[in-house]
């Protein structure tokens, strides 16, 4: 039999087709899933889908006494428990007017830094993994272990510490904990420029990440963007600077910005505060006072009746707690505004028009943790 | 602007449509009427208060009200607004802020999804955290999941 040969005419350009990334998938950082719609190797359109982890968490918060919430606050940020647990405690004291004493404070901002970094040092490390870079990965683990064994001499947890309590401390920190955390701390500082060995000075590194996923700061005080992907735009703004909370405005520290707001410089910002964190946590171990870390606080908690919006700088931002309360011994409605949420929902703009390997780029840079998404 | 400033500019523009307001802090409280919620909103945000930071939705089911809470603040000035919208559980309707806001696309989804607060001219009023084919409101006082039944000991 005679072979006709057909050649087809080779098509100008590819056809348009919907591709989905993820829930299981190793650069979605948990269970998100979202549409692609790709035009050859071209991202152009993203449609996130999100709430596969959604356990109810603000309906939960509703049927539990005040006290009770914090243990669930720490699965919000799974990444970072004491931030969380700082945010809730802060804001029932506000709603209350309740009074923390001075080593409290001090207990509570060395933790909340410690866990910056931690947090911090995860997500580089796993963004280092969605570009191929493997060896910050386990750079980054390894110093998070020592962090958390710090953690567990003070509160016995290693995850999720429930360790701030409504009005103070519970317990008090360890005798070995001084010299510990400044011994960490002087054993972390000449780690960083190990990391820019390995990880910023790299040219590979820089090549993938520079320029892509721009996110301009019209967009990002339009999507209500906060935390290092703010600074990242070029904006100077942090809580712990233009909203002070606990005891941020006794410290000296830096805010470091960006310029373009690409990967870039999310990367950069967030690889520089590991730093400044560094310097908070000296000073408050400098200046830690002595005393009582427990305040006044009532048997029963019954908070006036009226309701609350309070903020603090998690580690990937503006992390609200908007509590109504009745007067009675729990919350009537409490709402948590998530950085991750909001931050996650200007995706289908910084995203479009890259190709799908900067797209795993460019979601990395955004620093999702799916337990806050999805609540 | 102070937040008296805030509360003196909006009344004077909107007059009746504000039902309640008080200072605390810095943050200027306002009770509104929905009909001029987005006017009211779009007021705000020209006298500074560019930062949507959230909108939270409650279910005052005692006066038989639902209600939206929008928190504005601004990232150059101190002061901060609130303002709570208060509609009617048989007619839950309140004007879309997406116009003004993108960031409040996402918050409205999740009002709507465990509220049930309907957005009018919402470009994409989906569930979010719920699946697509949930039936009812969790976060409403009287929701109840025929699945849940009462634990009775043996």
């Amino acid at each position: 039999m005679e072979q006709t040969e057909i050649i087809e005419p080779i098509q100008e350009t590819m056809e348009e087709m919907y591709v989905n990334m993820g829930p299981q998938h190793p650069s979605t950082h948990g269970v998100l899933r979202l549409m692609l719609k790709l035009d050859g190797e071209v991202v152009t359109e993203i449609t996130p889908y999100i709430g596969y982890l959604h356990r109810c968490h603000e309906k939960i918060g509703e049927n539990r006494i005040y006290t009770q919430v914090i243990p669930y606050t720490d699965r919000l940020d799974y990444l970072a428990s004491m931030y969380n647990n700082f945010g809730y405690v802060l804001t029932v004291e506000r709603l209350m007017g309740l009074q923390v004493p001075e080593r409290a404070e001090y207990m509570r901002v060395i933790l909340a830094e410690m866990q910056r970094i931690a947090s911090h040092l995860i997500w580089m490390g796993t963004f280092g993994l969605d570009l191929g870079n493997f060896t910050i990965f386990m750079y980054c683990f390894r110093e998070r272990e020592k962090i958390l064994d710090l953690f567990e001499s003070v509160s016995g947890q290693r995850l999720n510490y429930s360790f701030y309590r409504i009005g103070g401390m519970p317990l008090d920190l360890p005798d070995s904990f001084l010299t510990d955390c400044k011994a960490f701390l002087e054993w972390f500082k000449p780690r960083l420029p190990e990391y820019d060995a390995v990880m910023t000075d790299n040219i590979i590194f820089q090549k993938r990440v520079q320029g892509i996923g721009k996110l301009d700061q019209k967009t990002a005080i339009d999507y209500a963007i906060s935390g290092p992907m703010l600074r990242g735009s070029g904006i100077k703004w942090d809580l712990r600077r233009n909203d002070p909370y606990s005891i941020y405005d006794r410290f000296e520290f830096e805010i470091p910005v960006g310029s373009t707001g690409d990967v870039w410089d999310r990367y950069m910002v967030r690889r520089l505060e590991m730093a400044e964190s560094v310097k908070i946590v000296e000073q408050a171990l400098r200046d830690l006072p002595p005393g009582e870390i427990m305040g006044k606080v009532p048997k029963k908690l019954k908070p006036p009746a009226g309701d609350i919006y309070s903020r603090v700088e998690s580690p990937r931002g503006e992390l609200g707690f908007y509590i109504a309360s009745d007067g009675s011994e729990k919350p009537y409605r409490y709402k948590v505004r998530s950085p991750a949420f909001v931050n996650l929902s200007v995706l289908h703009v910084i995203g479009a028009g890259h190709l799908v390997a900067d797209m795993v780029a460019i979601l990395g840079s955004i620093d999702i943790v799916l337990g806050e998404v999805d609540r | 602007m102070t937040p008296e400033e805030i509360i003196q500019a909006v009344k004077s523009q909107f007059g009746e449509a504000i039902k309640a307001s008080e200072v605390k802090g810095v943050e200027a409280r306002m009770d509104v009427e929905r009909g001029k919620s987005y006017e009211i909103l779009l007021a705000l945000k020209g006298m500074g208060l560019d930062y949507l930071n959230c909108i939270s939705s409650v279910d005052r089911i005692a006066s038989g009200d639902l209600e939206a809470v929008y928190n504005l603040s601004s990232l150059n000035e101190s002061a901060k607004a609130m303002v709570r919208v208060r509609v009617p559980r048989e007619d839950p309707v309140i004007r879309s802020v997406v116009p003004i806001w993108n960031a409040a696309n996402w918050h409205e989804r999740e009002a709507f999804d465990l509220m049930g607060i309907r957005f009018e001219g919402h470009p994409d009023l989906r569930r979010i955290l719920t699946s697509e084919d949930w039936v009812g409101h969790p976060l409403r006082k009287d929701y109840q999941d025929e699945r849940l039944v009462p634990y009775e000991p043996a």
